[in-house]
């Protein structure tokens, strides 16, 4: 937790004398000495941001277009935003309901994920024992466990439940699987909060209980939510235990259907209109989260790993 | 931060829903709070085992048979581990693996650290950073079709190389060619994430430091050797540590990769462990053998822990306080 108590001081330990200012706002020392390495550099890492924001731009807008003249002239712009793709794949394809299958499991997994991590998370950050100091660790033993480790055992044992094929199951699957990760960010959370409210809360009376539900949930509101979107992005994106644990289309997440689709392209020619539009009902979604939610995001995974 | 609850009798086995002893140590509500170890920590904890920890023992025991899925299992010890080893397809994915791992890792590297050391003092930083974040909220599937639709025999660049006089411009998605295509798509939509993660921590360093820099005269080089690298030195024992543990999971941008050839597999010059383990096991093609594939799966994960101790042991300083 050094970040709380790194300096800001050099505002006030700036000289006392008045300097002249330069049109940075910073002090000569400190500003970037302009050779012409560095003119590339920056002059790159533009390039690479206009070509990323343009990619993602010339996607949506393929989607529009349909696929001959997808392929005679792939730099081309729509003429009309002509919505036959996104109909096409919509209904014909089934990504209408490889989409509600995603946006409910992607829901309800992400949902309970941070409801069942949020206490655990909770007491091993407010209790310190031997006990407590194993299970953290015996939690983010999970962090370095490839997918494909436990992909056959998942499928056998699911398959004695006849909890293959169903959604049930890989809602269960997806929820163990974030234990690892959303256990270690929140845990590191919690600690960050200041103990007072809840003392003050504990002397006037409170339950440990309540006092966790009525003063340190409020207070982690923040942190909870940042945990939930990172579930919401790693779910929504989750591809080798679904196209495992799934078998039959009406059950498809989007990226089993996804690759479904491109799979059938082989045999009935290539529908690029099609897949251009289901790229786009996989993507944007995301872009609106980033948007949205983008600094908590990149907060979360950021901070939350660094530490 | 920690002080304030540090303070606190080490107990053995505090309280597992049995009364803990009055007296015990802490404040009331710190005893309240011990009894909550079974609520809480509990659905947690039994989620986390019966479908992760029991799964993962699980693949160690039925690595060490020959089993179809169905019917008996043969008890057979480490020959599972001995016949995958001298499976050229599995030598071949593991092979792979390791370039994933280390060449395109490598890469990742020394572009991020470029990025960020440029864009520490720019102008529009957050605008780059925002921008270059995003490609990791992407399924990596995403890019293995577009990639296909790009490098495609009439696709964009071939069209965009036409007017340099390349008429015949290389078979991009020639099996042989396709792995080196995807490493390159990694580097291209990985680097972005971990240049973020640097910057925060080139980020933390207080800039007085940089003012010391410039006041004794430091090179740029030295400035990056004394006092940058030292003070993020952590940051990048996290990210190695982070990129080994994904790396090893690439699954998805290879299945896809140049819209997959034939039935759906794709062609096994590009395999990795992971596309191993599960077209061994679920591709429908022959008998699954799932012994073959948990032991590929088991060998990526000794690799995964193998060398996440070693770099935590490489990586370990003394902590560098400021």
């Amino acid at each position: 937790m050094s970040t709380l108590t790194a300096p800001k001081k050099t505002e006030e330990h700036k000289p006392a004398k008045p300097r002249a200012r330069n049109h940075h706002g910073v002090s000569p020392a400190l500003r970037a000495d302009h050779n012409a390495l560095r003119s590339v550099g920056v002059f790159l890492l533009w390039a690479v941001v206009a070509i990323s924001i343009a990619m993602l731009l010339w996607m949506v807008l393929q989607a529009f277009r349909d696929t001959r003249s997808i392929l005679s002239d792939p730099w081309g712009m729509p003429n009309t935003f002509d919505f036959s793709n996104f109909v096409r794949a919509w209904t014909v394809s089934d990504f209408a309901t490889a989409t509600f299958n995603s946006v409910i499991t992607t829901g309800v997994s992400s949902f309970l994920t941070v409801a069942v991590a949020a206490p655990a998370a909770y007491y091993l950050s407010r209790v310190e024992s031997r006990l407590t100091g194993g299970l953290s660790l015996y939690f983010i033993l999970g962090l370095g466990i490839p997918a494909q480790v436990i992909l056959i055992p998942l499928f056998i044992m699911l398959n004695e439940v006849n909890l293959t094929d169903s959604l049930i199951g890989l809602n269960l699957v997806y929820i163990a699987m974030s234990m690892p990760f959303t256990v270690f960010l929140l845990t590191a959370f919690f600690r960050s909060l200041p103990m007072e409210m809840e003392e003050a809360a504990a002397l006037d009376g409170a339950s440990a209980l309540r006092t966790f539900v009525q003063i340190t949930l409020p207070l982690a509101k923040g942190g909870i939510l940042t945990a939930f979107v990172l579930q919401v992005v790693a779910h929504w994106n989750e591809t080798l235990l679904a196209l495992t644990l799934i078998q039959s289309t009406e059950k498809y997440t989007l990226p089993v259907a996804l690759i479904s689709f491109v799979q059938q392209q082989t045999y009935s020619g290539a529908d690029w209109g099609g897949l251009f539009a289901g790229l786009c009902i996989v993507v944007l979604p995301m872009l609106i989260i980033y948007v949205w939610l983008g600094r908590r995001l990149t907060e979360g995974l950021t901070l939350g790993m660094g530490k | 931060m920690s002080t304030i609850t540090g303070r606190r009798n080490a107990v053995t086995a505090p309280a597992s829903a049995k009364k803990p002893k009055p007296g015990q140590g802490g404040s009331s509500i710190d005893r309240q709070r011990r009894k909550l170890l079974v609520p809480f920590v509990g659905p947690a904890f039994i989620f986390y085992t019966v479908l992760f920890i029991i799964p993962a023992i699980g693949a160690g025991w039925i690595s060490l048979h020959v089993w179809a899925g169905s019917g008996p299992m043969k008890f057979v010890g480490l020959q599972n581990y001995v016949k995958v080893f001298k499976d050229d397809l599995f030598l071949k994915s593991f092979g792979n693996t390791l370039l994933l791992l280390f060449v395109v890792g490598a890469a990742i590297f020394i572009l991020a650290f470029a990025m960020t050391l440029v864009l520490r003092d720019m102008a529009g930083k957050k605008i780059v950073r925002n921008v270059i974040f995003f490609p990791h909220l992407i399924n990596a599937l995403v890019f293995g079709v577009l990639a296909g639709f790009i490098f495609n025999p009439g696709g964009m660049v071939n069209t965009l190389l036409k007017p340099f006089g390349v008429t015949e411009p290389p078979a991009w998605l020639a099996q042989e060619n396709i792995f080196p295509l995807i490493m390159a798509t990694l580097v291209a939509t990985t680097t972005g994430y971990f240049t973020t993660i640097l910057m925060a921590g080139v980020d933390r360093i207080p800039p007085y430091f940089y003012e010391d820099c410039a006041l004794a005269g430091a090179t740029a080089f030295q400035r990056l050797r004394y006092v940058i690298l030292p003070l993020t030195w952590d940051v990048f024992g996290t990210c190695a540590v982070l990129w080994t543990i994904s790396s090893i999971k690439i699954f998805e941008i290879i299945w896809v990769f140049g819209g997959s050839s034939g039935a759906g597999i794709p062609p096994t010059q590009s395999w990795t462990t992971a596309v191993y383990t599960y077209v061994t096991a679920f591709s429908g093609q022959s008998t699954p053998a799932y012994g073959a594939a948990t032991a590929s799966a088991i060998i990526s994960l000794a690799l995964v822990s193998v060398l996440v101790v070693l770099l935590r042991r490489a990586m370990r300083r003394d902590a560098v306080e400021f």
